[in-house]
């Protein structure tokens, strides 16, 4: 019995202590998810149909639409950057602080495996309400002075899980010059994220800001939501062949979709050809056309009266 | 001690005159009377067998002495006045008996405490000499009392009662007995002893284990009042010669007229075991399911004998110098049943079906429980750790470092559904859960079928939760955690017991910020449960 008694009371002895505590949790809630901030698009047949194309040439009811599948691509990439990001958020929730302060809970400092001869940790302060994090690194040789931040966000929680007000930055360019492996952020100067959930609709906002000479050095995504499945997409496509001439054209669209009966996407020429003009299109559950028209004709194709209803998003 | 052991001898010579005429007596209508108590009021120790001993007689004298279940009332921790009440009751009915023409006898066992002159049924008393007048005035032809307690024999040295073996037998009366017997289980200065091996008092055990059939040396098949007094006194004397508290003597004393010995068993029923004349002499042991004798019997060369065991199934021992011989027998209900020696096998010592266990004083209890577990602080409960109804196992040891000592292991679990309800971060669903690990060490008071108890206990504490959908990561906080406990356990049946607690602990949490004055909070919480348990 005695060969198994103290084996036994050891693990109960080592089994001290534990993790359970209020305050963690409220530092824990300042943390976004991918869940919480990921872009949610109804999936449909036609998502695996055609992709861009010119949406000119002879479009009917019926065909698949080409903004629903723009919309499908914005909003991979949407999801695309912020599990990246927030990635680098999921592993400090699996394990407790390493330290707590008042106000204040550091996870680490560890060294990095993924990034050989850094050492790693991440700070939460709090005051209140407000909750301000960042991911740090610094040379494993050098000293607490050494600490500057990958990543800084900031949180105002307003009661609810996940419910408030917050904004992610991530300084790539400052990490590539600090000899960080960011994978697949090499060509980006600063990703920013901005949201709010504690009012309707909800917000997601990310701006991808790349060094010249990039054709494009700011792209932003916006993105919102409303409940039951209600979205908006607004995005950036650079230089496409949306109408006939000699130019391309830079267009934004604005996405809007709902849960179980298609969406109405709306694009505005920035540049190229017929500069100003716009373009509407309305798709069915099933990613296809049922209603589309140009500014500068005068009848479009199908009934107006089968878009979908997505008023909820008007400002 | 050497008075005492020529006292059985004068008697065996009064038996042997008595059987001569016994034969001769009359059917005799027969009343009893059977008292246990465990109590003997606040300046005694509980006894822990003395109820059991009652009940093992009143069963015994329905099923082998002749008392009919009208005629007999079994009083269990009873005071003073319900025992007089008793004994009107049943004095009404021998004197409407003795009315119809019938002999009549009124037999009185009592078990338990008697000091200073009295008999102790729990805060109260009956002085022997008032028990003795009431006797003495009884209307019934014998009146037979056996008093199994302390210093009993005081009662036996009070006027009016002779003391064997000053015992003259007129062997040429034909008239049947009239009178008073008394049977002590101890002199006036002696206490009478309880055996955990044996599961009662020495003197009960080996008075009902002569009734049963040991006491019936001459084999004609019926135990009378002497052969189950000699045998009884000289069983207790040797038995407890060895005792830390000495050897103890019963006593017997008469005042009768006439003459004619009483039969107190007839073991010449339908049922029951023989041992066949041509078995083995030597000491022969009858255990029951629960590793207690229940019967002995010494057996002699070339007679048969008889041991008027309950109908169920005993294990048998008959002890040899160098080994055992034991086997099983099934005693059938209306059924004769013959012990076979090949029946019997060797085995060692060690293979002795007698708990060995019970002679040392400990013994199990297992049960369950069921309770509610809360903190003293109101935001630790309604926000951290929180309140929760309890089921659990536990197990007891009785006894086993000292008497009335228990040492307890127990587990018990919980859990409810909650929310969160923090300052920035509500709504958060999740379940709790507790898990407890505990030993406790208490010490109990026996009052009869209540015995209160305190102590000290250590808890394993676990606590932990879980968030709907995963929404937060799994927390958990264990500790050890010492307390304190106290209740009270109520003897409900005879194995089964309930029990009322409480528990309170302190436990140190220690997931607090540091720098903070005091990065360590004292909490404390209690417990309430309500348990049953299983005496093993």
């Amino acid at each position: 019995m005695r060969r198994t008694l103290w084996p036994a009371l050891l693990g109960l002895l080592t089994a001290c202590g534990g993790n359970f505590s209020n305050e963690d949790l409220e530092y824990l809630n300042a943390l976004p998810t991918r869940e919480a901030l990921a872009s949610k698009l109804p999936d449909s047949s036609a998502s695996s149909v055609g992709g861009l194309r010119q949406r000119a040439d002879q479009l009917s009811v019926g065909d698949p639409s080409s903004l629903y599948l723009d919309t499908r691509k914005a909003s991979a990439e949407f999801n695309s950057a912020l599990d990246g990001l927030l990635t680098l958020l999921e592993n400090i929730r699996t394990v407790p602080p390493t330290t707590r302060e008042p106000g204040r809970r550091t996870w680490g400092p560890w060294p990095d495996r993924n990034q050989p001869g850094h050492d790693v940790r991440f700070v939460m302060d709090r005051q209140g309400a407000f909750f301000a994090y960042s991911l740090q690194f610094k040379p494993s040789k050098d000293g607490d002075d050494a600490w500057w931040s990958f990543l800084e966000g900031s949180f105002k929680a307003d009661a609810g899980i996940r419910k408030g007000e917050g904004e992610l930055h991530l300084f790539v360019d400052d990490a590539v010059a600090k000899g960080i492996n960011v994978g697949g952020l090499r060509g980006l100067t600063q990703l920013d994220v901005g949201y709010q959930n504690k009012a309707l609709p909800s917000r997601v906002e990310m701006i991808f800001t790349a060094p010249p000479p990039s054709a494009t050095p700011e792209l932003r995504y916006t993105y919102r939501e409303l409940p039951g499945g209600f979205g908006e997409m607004r995005f950036l496509v650079k230089s496409t062949d949306a109408v006939p001439g000699g130019l391309l054209e830079d267009v934004e669209i604005t996405s809007r979709w709902t849960p179980d009966r298609g969406g109405v996407g709306t694009f505005v020429i920035l540049e190229g050809d017929l500069k100003g003009a716009s373009y509407r299109e309305c798709w069915n559950a099933e990613g296809r056309v049922s209603f589309a028209k140009k500014s500068w004709e005068l009848f479009g194709i199908g009934l107006a009266s089968d878009c979908p209803d997505v008023s909820g998003f008007e400002e | 001690m050497r008075r005492s052991r020529r006292q059985p001898g004068a008697l065996a010579l009064a038996l042997a005159l008595l059987l001569a005429t016994a034969t001769q007596a009359e059917p005799m209508r027969r009343f009893a009377l059977v008292i246990g108590n465990d109590e003997g009021g606040s300046d005694t120790r509980p006894l822990r067998y003395a109820r059991e001993d009652a009940r093992k007689m009143h069963g015994l004298l329905a099923r082998l002495g002749g008392v009919s279940p009208a005629d007999s009332l079994l009083l269990l921790n009873e005071e003073a006045q319900d025992v007089l009440a008793a004994l009107t009751n049943l004095e009404a009915q021998a004197q409407a008996a003795r009315a119809r023409g019938e002999r009549t006898a009124l037999l009185i066992y009592y078990s338990g405490h008697a000091k200073d002159g009295a008999l102790r049924l729990g805060d109260t008393r009956l002085a022997f000499d008032a028990l003795k007048r009431r006797l003495a005035d009884a209307p019934a032809d014998i009146r037979i009392a056996i008093l199994d307690s302390c210093r009993s024999g005081a009662l036996t040295r009070t006027k009016g009662a002779r003391r064997a073996p000053a015992f003259a037998i007129d062997s040429g009366a034909t008239r049947d007995a009239k009178g008073l017997v008394i049977l002590t289980s101890s002199s006036a200065d002696e206490d009478s002893q309880e055996s955990d091996s044996l599961g009662g008092s020495y003197f009960s055990h080996h008075l009902t284990s002569g009734l049963l059939g040991d006491a019936d040396r001459s084999g004609d098949g019926r135990v009378t009042l002497f052969e189950a007094y000699s045998h009884a006194y000289a069983r207790t004397v040797a038995d407890t010669a060895a005792s830390s508290a000495g050897p103890q003597h019963p006593t017997f004393s008469y005042d009768l007229a006439g003459n004619g010995d009483l039969v107190l068993t007839d073991l010449r029923a339908s049922e029951g075991l023989v041992v066949p004349r041509s078995a083995p002499p030597g000491a022969y042991y009858f255990v029951d399911p629960g590793g207690l004798v229940v019967a002995e019997l010494d057996k002699a060369p070339d007679l048969e004998r008889r041991v008027a065991l309950a109908p169920g199934t005993y294990r048998v021992k008959r002890r040899l110098e160098d080994r055992l011989r034991i086997g099983e027998v099934e005693v059938r209900r209306g059924q004769e049943t013959v012990l076979e020696e090949t029946r019997l096998r060797d085995a060692p010592f060690s293979d002795d079906p007698v708990k060995g266990g019970r002679a040392r004083g400990s013994f199990w209890t297992v049960g369950m429980t069921a309770g509610f577990h809360s903190f003293f602080d109101r935001t630790v409960r309604q926000s951290l750790f929180l309140s929760v109804p309890l089921v659990g196992a536990e197990a007891n040891l009785h006894d086993y470092f000292r008497e009335d000592w228990v040492w307890s292991f127990d587990v018990a679990l919980g859990g409810r559904s909650s929310r969160l309800n923090l300052e920035t971060l509500e709504g958060a669903s999740y379940q709790y859960s507790v898990v407890s690990l505990g030993t406790s060490l208490t010490t109990e008071w026996r009052l009869g079928d209540l015995s209160p108890f305190a102590g000290a206990r250590l808890t394993y504490l676990y606590m932990g939760r879980k968030f709907d959908g995963g929404a937060f990561p799994d927390q958990y906080y264990a500790t050890f955690s010492p307390g304190l406990v106290a209740g009270l356990r109520y003897r409900l049946l005879r194995r089964l017991h309930l029990t009322g607690r409480g528990r309170l602990h302190y436990l140190t949490y220690n997931v607090h910020e540091q720098g903070t004055e005091n990065p360590n909070s004292s909490l404390g919480y209690w417990e309430l449960a309500a348990l049953v348990t299983y005496e093993l």
